[in-house]
């Protein structure tokens, strides 16, 4: 009690909003939890943007970085010195900060501060998720069958979400990541339902923005044209007798087909 | 310096383990920086005792926020305690 004190300011706050979101809205509780947990990721989205512009300009250096990759395979502390002095210098660090993941912290204890208060004293209104499947978000997830249904649900976005934030990791950190959340199931079982809901919540949210900027990063692949022309040079031949004017317009036809192109490449690589 | 002395920094160190293997995995990330913030942290609490680690380690945890370029960056490079 002593230690989360300093964070009752914070649980009234999320308390005061979450009923905001409950009494004025007109949401069910576990509703409101979800609508808390959009508002704080979408507080979030200019860093992901952010993050969008430096990975797709990124891109550009891929080369590079795969020599560096390439140069210090066997040392991986030297490898990863050289790649961040090369993200510094070229300002496209990829990787996500620090700071903003401190943020969350706060809501998600504060939650856990409120939700605890609400299985001692009911608030009143439907304490239920998705009518009589999940009855009591207040309770453990092992009080009822549906507990471990979200759990299970929780575990799978977990992983899929580890996948798409941990991309500057190296391996066994990212194996160990993804071990860890199945490891956790027994300790979280007695965590209230609406926590677990949170954390489905900010899962999904991670995987679903994952994807968008998975969509729109390799759209702009700068050296795509260049190695791209190895198919094409029977046409190009044929018909850039006259100069270079025809290559442009040749070009542009061919251009919606782009994002295929370099997955065809990623392949090739491999 | 003795054990003894130690301890309270060696406590620190162990509650970042136990922050990277419980929070850490829950709410998963990347760094900015090389080592990683949290392994910045570590590393300042072995060579700088808790007080001052604990310092250096909060001023680079305010450092990899969204607007800095990150980079390399070792506790042994810091300018704060000389």
């Amino acid at each position: 009690m002593i230690l989360f004190s300093p964070l009752s300011p914070l649980e009234d706050l999320l308390r005061n909003v979450l009923e905001w979101f409950h009494g004025t809205v007109g949401l069910p509780w576990a509703w409101a939890i979800v609508a808390v947990t959009v508002c704080v990721r979408l507080l979030m989205v200019p860093l992901a943007v952010k993050q969008i512009h430096s990975m797709q300009a990124m891109q550009a250096h891929m080369p590079e970085m795969k020599s560096i990759q390439q140069r210090f395979k066997h040392d991986k502390q030297k490898r990863n010195e050289e790649l961040m002095r090369f993200y510094r210098d070229n300002n496209v660090n990829p990787a996500a900060p620090c700071l903003p993941l401190l943020v969350q912290f706060p809501v998600f204890i504060a939650l856990y501060l409120v939700l605890r208060q609400f299985s001692r004293h009911p608030p009143g209104g439907d304490l239920s998720w998705f009518g009589s499947l999940v009855p009591d978000i207040t309770a453990h997830a092992n009080a009822h069958w549906s507990g471990y249904l979200l759990l299970a649900i929780y575990v799978g976005s977990q992983l899929a979400s580890t996948y798409f934030m941990s991309t500057t990791m190296d391996k066994t950190q990212r194996t160990m990541m993804m071990v860890l959340p199945i490891a956790f199931v027994p300790v979280l079982v007695n965590f209230p339902v609406g926590l677990v809901i949170y954390w489905v919540t900010t899962n999904l949210w991670t995987v679903g923005q994952g994807l968008v900027t998975r969509r729109l990063v390799p759209k702009k692949a700068p050296p795509a044209p260049k190695r791209s022309s190895r198919t094409p040079p029977k046409e190009v031949a044929a018909e850039s007798k006259d100069g270079a004017d025809a290559k442009p317009a040749d070009e542009k036809p061919v251009a919606p087909a782009q994002p295929r192109r370099v997955k065809r490449k990623k392949k090739a690589r491999r | 310096m003795s054990v003894v002395f130690r301890l309270p920094a060696y406590l620190g160190v162990g509650l970042v383990y136990l922050y990277r293997y419980t929070l850490g995995v829950l709410f998963p990330g990347g760094c900015k920086y090389h080592p990683s913030c949290s392994q910045y942290a570590i590393d300042a609490l072995r060579e700088y005792g808790l007080v001052r680690g604990v310092i250096l380690a909060g001023w680079r945890l305010l450092r990899c926020n969204p607007w800095s370029l990150g980079g390399v960056d070792y506790p042994r490079q810091q300018r704060l305690f000389k």
